[in-house]
């Protein structure tokens, strides 16, 4: 029997189809799965077999089991804003979209807790129990359309993590459709510590690779009493770097303290919420502090004379909530604003410890000399989270590949001073070889060990995460 | 194989004073061993675990000995590895405030260290002067002040790892921002040594606070609903305490001097924002409840006290006749809290025990301390599981003799996706070398 509405002899699709229901929850015609090819990572694209939108956890688990049963490979996607090709279906995947599992649950204010279907969008929580002076922490760029369950698949960050955490912080429990089909439930009611390994820190970022989160248990937080937002100006990148450091040697833990370099506000200031930062200033600073009302202003004191005695040209507190969100619009669209200057742009995610900013900084200057592209630096300087983004035009022949090249050199910079190749956008396709900057050969075994426990037959999300083996690259070891 | 052959085997790959038979191989708590060795280096660790691997030996690790009655099925086991010579400061980078330590550290000498930093590990576990750092993170130990900190889990950015087979394994590393990979270092936090042995500890720090204090709010009435109207009230507020812990009176009598339930609220910031906060619980307090506040060092020897009031597995010394101590660690919904300290309250009468019991409202967990005869303690446990059971939370028990251990099930039912657990365990550790027996289902490992 086919499939309501469905035009193919494919059996698979048709099986799909009566899974899901009707052929409104089911795409497998090639122009319908052109917008499927890729996320936000577009270097690679890749058509999938088909696109199926499940409404509850039942019908994921049923279209696992099948695909399971039929050796069909498969992946879940959110919004795909992923940045890491995490959601391309490089096997010709059929892709579990979640977006049509976008309740709230339920809202627990007195318990801090709330409970989210993966399709539900990030600020859309924040929005639901503002009224009520509560906020969710975990707060990518891409919050306004991102998704909580691609946030637990990438483990996202953001620009307020360095006082608050990532999202794994934030995770209370998961309800899993495991790549057979089964259904389990790991921190259930969302109290801490389950008794056994901490499967839930495993799930978290495993980057959809372990298991389909089908309902998210969050902790929520109650908004700061106050808060104050600091933009400071440097004629020289390197004070503004020892200004970050010397803020948290003080004693501070900022919620937030985010760096631009030139190029960057070159591009944020050409775009749409400009703010008229100088051009001619090699670095800006955007410092948050929150907290009880009372401890502000003495911290915001420290932080004005920090700056100034690193030679900060000109410093400011925001007057009023419009300002303070006008810095933060300016800040948040940051990536996107590249488009202003630049056809194409590519963007790295690489982590140093704090101490090694302006030596780091100064390589990835060489880098783009080298390359002879620009490279514009938006990062979150307070956790040495540094986002790279290398300017190109993928209509000159090469240059992707040059692009490309100089990214990842970017993270072998990283990497060489003791950091990582990825703080929050994850590995995904882009970066699976560069793993080997950081880990040998027995830990990402180590690795694929657990994948093995989880996902035994591969059939969920294969090629990511981990590089191809066997690639003879001299090992770093620890 | 006699133990006098394998003390001879153990010492040709270790120097000769490394190596000892094993005094108390029975000892009351069990986790014991036959032939006790103390590596000094990772690489002595590695070799003893692939001599064990290899011949088939089963190995308890041990550091301070704080949780030596937190688990385990076996008594004594062929090697009982100590971590004890196995410590030390590795790498500080103070501007990134960022500590990677030898696991075998005791957890107050580092803390001790950072203070000349102004800075600190966030955890606050129990008997930090015996537990070591690497047991604080094997057993995943959190004490109130979870609430403003967070837990292991949140404070571990890297850990290196010997592996049942001697392979050392790197996860993490020592930024505090990584998602590369697998988040390994999850695994290993909390996994009772059954995983592998953590040789470095990788830990981001936080600045030690510019001032302290901490509010002790008694009920004198022991109404459960007028401390959880004043709970969800502040709880409401935007005050941030980095604890909100509920004693139970026989712990309030012990620690405050007042026989009633005691909110222990904990501010740390800069001193302003400390007393705006203090003025604010002054404020709402209730009627009828009484207050005190310590302030800095005061608040600080507060703290040492309350450390020291779970059952300490080095220091206990047992007749058959005294009385048994026994510890349960109680996670619920948190403002159930309330609820499980109360029913732990009542069951002294009822089960003829002595309870100290304290949770936080804040984040669900609740330690709660029993003395008394051994059925009776039992009979306590049970009760208190049931309780859980009925909270739909669950309950642990994290100390208790070794030949009551095999009379209850320590780690409560298994749960739904064990085979998940046990297949990592079958994976990492196929021999079952390590602290076999130790961890959840009992028979995982």
């Amino acid at each position: 029997m086919r499939g309501k509405g469905i035009h193919t002899n494919d059996p698979h699709i048709q099986a799909l189809a009566r899974i899901v229901g009707d052929e409104k929850s089911i795409l497998y015609k090639k122009e319908d799965l052109l917008a499927y090819d890729c996320d936000g990572f577009t270097v690679h694209r890749h058509l999938p077999k088909a696109v199926v939108f499940p409404k509850n956890t039942e019908e994921v688990a049923a279209i696992v089991k099948y695909c399971h049963e039929h050796n069909l490979p498969f992946l879940a996607r959110g919004a795909g804003t992923g940045l890491s090709g995490g959601a391309i279906p490089l096997n010709g995947e059929v892709i579990i979209s979640l977006v049509r599992m976008k309740r709230l649950v339920s809202v627990d204010l007195e318990n801090r807790r709330a409970v989210v279907e993966p399709g539900f969008v990030n600020l859309k929580l924040t929005n639901s129990i503002s009224d009520r002076g509560y906020y969710y922490a975990p707060d990518p760029s891409s919050q306004y359309c991102c998704t909580i369950g691609g946030n637990v698949a990438e483990n996202a960050g953001g620009a307020h993590c360095l006082k608050y955490g990532v999202t794994t912080n934030h995770i209370l429990g998961l309800e899993v459709v495991l790549p057979n089909g089964e259904i389990v439930e790991i921190g259930e009611n969302g109290i801490p510590d389950p008794p056994g390994y901490d499967l839930l820190g495993l799930l978290t970022g495993s980057e959809g690779t372990l298991g389909i989160v089908t309902k998210i248990t969050v902790r929520i937080l109650k908004n700061p009493e106050a808060k104050q937002t600091v933009l400071a100006y440097f004629d020289r990148v390197a004070d503004a770097s020892q200004a970050v450091s010397d803020i948290i040697s003080a004693g501070m833990v900022p919620a937030a303290l985010e760096m631009m370099d030139q190029t960057a506000i070159e591009a944020v200031e050409a775009a749409a919420f400009p703010v008229g930062h100088p051009k001619d200033i090699e670095a800006l600073l955007l410092i948050e502090v929150d907290g009880i009302s009372s401890g502000i202003a003495e911290q915001i004191e420290a932080i004005l004379h920090i700056c100034r005695q690193r030679n900060v040209r000109e410093v400011k507190v925001a007057q009023n909530e419009q300002e303070r969100a006008r810095w933060w619009a300016n800040r948040k669209t940051g990536f996107g604003a590249m488009g202003a200057i630049s056809p194409d742009y590519l963007v790295q995610d690489g982590v140093i410890p704090r101490s090694k900013l302006p030596e780091v900084l100064q390589q990835i200057q060489q880098i783009s000399q080298k390359y002879g592209l620009r490279i514009a630096n938006i990062f979150h300087a307070g956790d040495g989270n540094l986002h790279p983004l290398v300017l190109f035009d993928a209509e000159k022949p090469g240059e992707t590949e040059k692009a490309l090249a100089a990214g990842s050199e970017c993270l072998q910079a990283c990497a060489a001073v003791g950091g990582s190749i990825t703080g929050e956008h994850g590995v995904g396709i882009e970066k699976k070889e560069e793993m080997r900057f950081i880990f040998n050969d027995e830990e990402i075994i180590a690795q694929t060990n657990i994948r093995d426990v989880f996902n035994p037959k591969n059939l969920l999300n294969a090629g990511k995460l981990f590089p191809t083996p066997g690639r003879c690259v001299e090992v770093k070891k620890g | 194989m006699i133990v006098t052959e394998l003390v001879a085997e153990l010492k040709a790959i270790l120097p000769e004073t490394q190596v000892e038979t094993e005094k108390q191989a029975l000892h009351p708590l069990g986790n014991s061993g036959k032939v006790a060795v103390y590596p000094q280096s990772e690489e002595e660790v590695s070799k003893i675990l692939q001599y064990a691997n290899t011949n088939g030996k089963k190995i308890a690790i041990i550091g301070g000995g704080t949780k030596r009655g937190f688990g385990g099925l076996v008594e004594c086991a062929d090697i009982l590895l100590s971590l004890a010579n196995y410590s030390g400061i590795v790498e500080h980078a103070v501007a990134d405030m960022v500590v990677t330590v030898k696991s075998g550290t005791p957890f107050q000498q580092l803390q001790d260290y950072l203070a000349e930093y102004n800075q600190k590990v966030a955890l606050d576990p129990a008997w930090p002067q015996y537990a070591t750092v690497g047991g604080v993170i094997a057993a995943n130990e959190s004490g109130p002040k979870r609430l403003g900190y967070g837990s292991a889990r949140d404070s571990v950015i890297g850990l290196r790892t010997v592996y049942p087979d001697g392979t050392v394994i790197r996860s993490g590393g020592k930024v505090v921002k990584n998602v590369a990979g697998y988040d390994m270092n999850k695994l290993f936090i909390g996994s009772m040594g059954t995983l592998g042995i953590l040789s470095e500890v990788t830990i981001k720090l936080r600045p030690l606070p510019k001032y302290e204090s901490l509010v002790l709010l008694s009920f004198q009435e022991g109404n459960i609903e007028k401390i959880r109207s004043f709970a969800v009230q502040f709880l409401d507020s935007m005050m941030e305490p980095v604890c909100l812990e509920l004693l139970n009176p026989s712990l309030s009598e012990r620690l405050v001097g007042r026989r009633a339930y005691t909110l222990a609220i904990g501010f740390e910031d800069v001193e302003s924002a400390v007393h705006y906060q203090e003025e604010f619980v002054k404020r709402i307090q209730p009627s009828d409840t009484a207050i005190t506040i310590l302030a800095q060092q005061e608040a600080q020897s507060f703290w040492s006290s309350f450390y020291t009031i779970c059952p300490n597995g080095a220091a206990a010394h047992y007749d058959e006749s005294a009385n048994i101590e026994a510890a349960v660690k109680i996670g619920v919904v948190n403002l159930d809290v309330m609820k499980v300290i109360r029913e732990s309250e009542l069951l002294q009468d009822v089960c003829h025990v002595n309870i100290e019991a304290h949770g936080g409202l804040g984040h669900g967990l609740c330690q709660v301390y029993i003395r008394g005869a051994a059925e009776s303690v039992i009979a306590a446990i049970e009760r208190l599981q049931a309780m859980a059971a009925q909270l739909r939370g669950y309950a642990i028990v994290k100390h208790l003799p070794f030949a009551l251990r095999r009379n209850i099930n320590v780690w409560g039912e298994k749960p739904s996706y064990f085979f998940l657990l046990e297949g990592i365990k079958t994976k990492i550790d196929p021999n079952r070398i390590l602290n076999d027996q130790r961890f959840v289902g009992g028979d995982l490992t």
